[in-house]
């Protein structure tokens, strides 16, 4: 026993020698040396750090202590918020934006060669042929834009959004194009655009996370929750997924029998802890640790009261369409509106079921596309207008679309002809729209060859899309770097233009 | 044997340095034997071990010269210089060890010897390094003022100015194109450097085209390199600027696409031209559009604003570029109407205030009227009525939008608003106002929007495939 009590003494010897020597000298004086010198010179050793006040005085940053402390954008911002819809599975753009007259008269009729040759598609194999558009178009508003009768309440905010026509992404599998669209690469390991924002200017409401994750439609989007992680950046920038439907975030609700006193009485004997750890070290993280377990325990009440949409006036409620206690695109473009009024900087939503094959009703594009869009197009219509109405679209961008978009061929799985109208995978040219501040009104940018099949003006990539969500707010995505592995890295990689023709 | 040859070439840069180190080690044996004169036999082995080590240098240098095809201009001087750096190391061999037979080199002293030699090597060394690494390699590093001071051409950006008033009048080729050109090309391809052996600095470099031909074809820039090539997928091999240098904007693409077409002429107005304006209008200054005031303002004190934040009161800068302030009580929802005085060292400063949510009550109008620079104003969801909002007026200059949502805002005070020369939005949903949709002031100028959008259920909805 006494061999053991002298081991552990030993340990905490040892600890501290280690603390004292390699974690101070290299954490402390790299990060704050000019402060740290000047600080010891005139308040002598020993106490000048004793607290966050004095801390900061010694020329550490807010953020040292807190991560998601905010930061000033380096340039002239439009929008301080973001809400990215995103329709996982890929949305037909024929059926919805992308009107195609001439593929309607050449329906039925094989695909040419030349269109195929060399390309790559998920399922199509041999000669496809192609498939007319299954959705009758009007030109809507004032702007006269292109929509679907698929989408009867969006053609009211057609003049609020700008539509880019041919986006590409060189992806064609939901996986891997739903990370490049979400983090610029298709492979696992980088921030996506959330976590970037959330970096980069922090979150306004210290009671809420900055960067949260509404799902819907079932199912999580194929490429798992890579697609709101923090990749190389801090962890403490991934997403936050919420659900509408039950907790609304995991284990924060108090288990049985605790108190939400004894609770508090937890955190503080943990921070009082973490405090007299703080006095020996004075290392940042032990305060931005501190700072965590606060949060935590302000997020307990704040998170389940922003999710609570049962008190909304009922007219809200029949405006979104909402469904109380489900899990629903409705419920939880509702909650995103309440995000941004509350200040959080970043909402993410992704509603699975858009991946229209033809292989059964469902997956139909006549049939069961139709039904999905019945499921977004009340809801998304219903944001940008509350979004309106209360001053919030100013200073948010709203981004729809998918992860690339579908062929002008009917598919044909493994050669053969299938029951159902459907379409394959594809990354040539689809469309997307951003709505909000810095956005103008009713542009459309882009156009896609007479079959939709690639863009033959103003195509752009994904990192443009990427480089101009940046820009509205307030970055120049080629400035905008994190350190790692011995380079800087981009959101954008080493490509990417600002969309300048859908600015105001 | 031609490999030989080559690798004993490529042997040069190396073999080169034991005649230098050996010199100058003789050199400075000299000097610290300057007193005693002990060493002499030994400096003058050395010397023969530097004679010997450059001739090597020599003729590795002459194999060098035939095998990697320099021009004889370029090497001349290396070459002349270092034949006779090798043969002064034997005349020095021969002074120090004071062969009678020699006598006329026995009368010179020895220092002038020494001078000499150490010149000698110091300019072979450097016109040798000139040869691999160019002339200006050691220039390049400095400061651009010590550089122009020195007489060297410096590299400067040129700017496109253009505006929507002069830009007909503005030279096509001298003002748009050679910018442009300046800019994302020539520092490569310029007299030093002369990438693909093609110059772009200049009229007759572009019309002389690279070592792959023509770069312009007269009006059908689809067919001329320097379009073709800009217009590539950046991961392309031949795509111009490579991969890692500053890219040319769409816009800069565009016209020199649109410059091509015109038939690439040299002198001219852009009216002459007759280009389109929407060609150059990216180029014209932007109309600036930030949530506050186009002015300078001095910055706020850095310990106030901490005061301030330690209240609880979010205080930011709008971005890096401006002194002016956003201020947010998101996290104080107690923030009361005493406690904007708070708020008195950033007065100022303030372009954004949000107090939304919080206790204030029509008092805040008052107070309101000190911040001069105030922007945007969010005083949704509080009690305020709107009682006395007209003291805004004519306090702030740029005040552009106001948010009233979720207060008890009161029809008459709505009025009042139309004395406001700069506000643009004033948001009343949810206030005691009962009407629907966006309606206008002044003639346009301010758009009052009431909100209550609705999406009236329509026979769709319902409908099930």
């Amino acid at each position: 026993m006494k061999d053991k009590i002298e081991r552990l003494l030993q340990e905490k010897i040892r600890r501290e020698t280690e603390a004292k020597t390699r974690r101070h000298f290299i954490k402390q004086c790299a990060t704050g040396m000019g402060g740290l010198a000047l600080g010891s010179i005139f308040a002598g050793c020993g106490d000048f750090l004793k607290d966050e006040k004095s801390f900061k005085k010694s020329g550490f940053s807010d953020r040292d202590l807190n991560p998601l402390a905010t930061l000033a954008p380096p340039f002239g911002p439009k929008v301080k918020n973001v809400i990215y819809l995103h329709m996982a599975g890929a949305p037909s753009q024929l059926e919805m934006f992308d009107y195609k007259p001439e593929l309607q008269k050449l329906n039925n009729q094989e695909c040419p060669q030349s269109l195929i040759q060399g390309k790559k598609f998920a399922f199509i194999r041999g000669t496809p042929k192609l498939l007319g558009p299954q959705a009758n178009f009007k030109r809507e508003g004032e702007s006269g834009n292109w929509v679907s009768d698929n989408l009867p309440h969006f053609k009211k905010v057609v003049d609020e959004v700008a539509f880019l026509k041919a986006v590409h992404t060189d992806q064609f599998n939901h996986g891997p194009a739903q990370l490049f669209m979400h983090t610029g690469s298709p492979r696992l390991g980088r921030p996506s655009i959330g976590s970037w924002v959330t970096y980069g200017l922090g979150s306004d409401n210290q009671n809420l996370p900055g960067f949260v994750v509404l799902t819907s439609g079932g199912k999580a989007p194929s490429a798992g929750k890579s697609v709101w992680g923090s990749g190389f950046l801090p962890s403490v920038y991934q997403g936050v997924q919420c659900r509408s439907k039950g907790d609304p975030v995991l284990y924060i609700e108090d288990p049985d029998g605790i108190s939400r006193n004894l609770k508090k009485s937890t955190i503080d004997a943990i921070n009082k802890i973490n405090k007299e750890e703080y006095a020996r070290y004075a290392d940042p993280e032990i305060l931005a640790r501190i700072n965590q377990y606060e949060m935590a325990y302000r997020m307990q009440i704040a998170v389940p009261d922003v999710m609570n949409i049962n008190d909304e006036p009922e007219n809200i409620k029949q405006m979104y369409g909402v469904e109380p206690g489900k899990e629903s695109f409705a419920n939880n473009c509702l909650l995103a509106r309440k995000l941004v009024e509350d200040g959080v900087r970043f909402v993410q939503l992704f509603d699975w079921g858009w991946d229209t094959h033809g292989t059964g009703r469902d997956t139909a594009v006549d049939i069961g596309l139709r039904n999905k869009c019945r499921e977004v197009d009340r809801p998304m219509t219903a944001l940008l207008l509350d979004l309106k109405q209360r001053g919030l679209l100013d200073d948010t961008l709203v981004v729809w679309g998918g992860e690339f978009g579908r062929t002008p061929m009917q598919e044909n799985r493994e050669g053969k002809e299938m029951g159902f109208k459907g379409r394959d995978h594809h990354g040539d040219a689809f469309t997307m729209w951003m709505a909000g501040g810095g956005i103008k009104k009713g542009a459309v940018h882009g156009q896609t060859d007479e079959i939709g099949f690639s863009g033959v003006e103003g195509r752009v990539s994904v990192h443009d899309v990427h480089a101009t969500i940046l820009h509205l707010l307030g970055f120049d995505h080629e400035q905008f770097t994190f350190d790692f592995q011995g380079r800087p890295f981009r959101l954008t990689d080493v490509e990417g233009e600002v969309i300048r023709e859908i600015l105001a | 044997m031609e490999v030989v040859k080559q690798l004993l070439g490529r042997l040069h840069p190396l073999i080169v340095h034991l005649p230098i180190g050996f010199i100058l080690l003789g050199l400075l044996l000299q000097w610290h034997d300057r007193k005693n004169g002990q060493y002499s036999k030994v400096i003058s082995l050395i010397y023969l071990w530097a004679g010997i080590s450059a001739v090597l240098a020599c003729i590795t240098g002459y194999l060098q010269y035939l095998g990697e095809g320099y021009g004889f201009d370029t090497v001349k001087w290396h070459l002349w210089w270092g034949i006779a750096t090798a043969l002064f190391c034997f005349v020095m061999y021969v002074r120090l060890r004071e062969w009678k037979t020699i006598y006329f080199i026995s009368k010179i002293p020895i220092i002038v010897f020494s001078i000499l030699f150490f010149g000698l090597i110091s300019f072979t060394g450097h016109q040798g390094g000139n040869i691999t690494h160019g002339t200006d390699y050691l220039v390049e590093p400095l400061p651009n003022s010590v550089k122009s001071a020195l007489g060297y051409k410096i590299f400067e950006e040129k700017e496109i100015a253009l505006n929507a008033a002069n830009w007909e009048e503005a030279l096509l080729y001298e003002d748009v194109i050679v910018p442009i050109l300046n800019n994302k090309c020539v520092s490569c391809h310029n007299p030093k450097k002369v990438k693909g052996e093609l110059l772009l600095d200049t009229e007759e470099g572009i019309l002389a085209g690279g070592e792959n031909g023509a770069v312009v074809v007269a009006n059908k820039a689809s067919d001329s390199e320097i379009f073709v090539r800009m217009n590539l997928p950046k991961d392309n091999d031949d795509h111009m600027p490579p991969e890692g240098k500053t890219q040319p904007s769409k816009e800069e693409i565009a016209l020199i696409g649109a410059w091509v077409d015109a038939g690439h002429p040299f002198e001219g107005t852009i009216a002459e031209s007759g280009l389109k304006q929407e060609l150059f209008q990216p180029f014209f200054p932007t109309k600036i559009d930030n949530d506050y005031p186009n002015i300078e303002v001095a910055a706020a004190s850095k310990d106030s604003i901490e005061a301030i934040k330690d209240k609880g009161i979010h205080i930011d800068k709008i971005s890096e570029a401006t002194n002016f302030l956003k201020v947010s009580c998101l996290n104080k929802p107690s923030f009361s109407d005493s406690d904007f005085d708070l708020l008195n060292p950033l007065i100022n400063q303030i372009a954004i205030l949000d107090v939304a949510g919080t206790k204030i009550t029509d008092a805040i109008f008052d107070k309101l009227t000190k911040l001069p620079n105030l922007t945007l104003l969010n005083l949704d969801h509080t009690n305020i009525s709107g009682e006395g909002i007209e003291k805004l007026a004519s306090s702030s200059k740029y005040l552009k939008s106001i948010n009233l949502t979720g207060t008890h805002f009161k029809e008459p005070h709505l009025q009042k608003l139309a004395d406001f020369n700069t506000l643009k939005k004033v948001y009343v949903f949810q206030t005691e106002l009962d009407v629907k949709g966006p309606k206008t002031l002044n003639d346009g100028q301010i758009t009052v929007d009431y909100g209550n959008y609705e999406l009236p259920t329509i026979a769709s909805d319902s409908i099930f495939y």
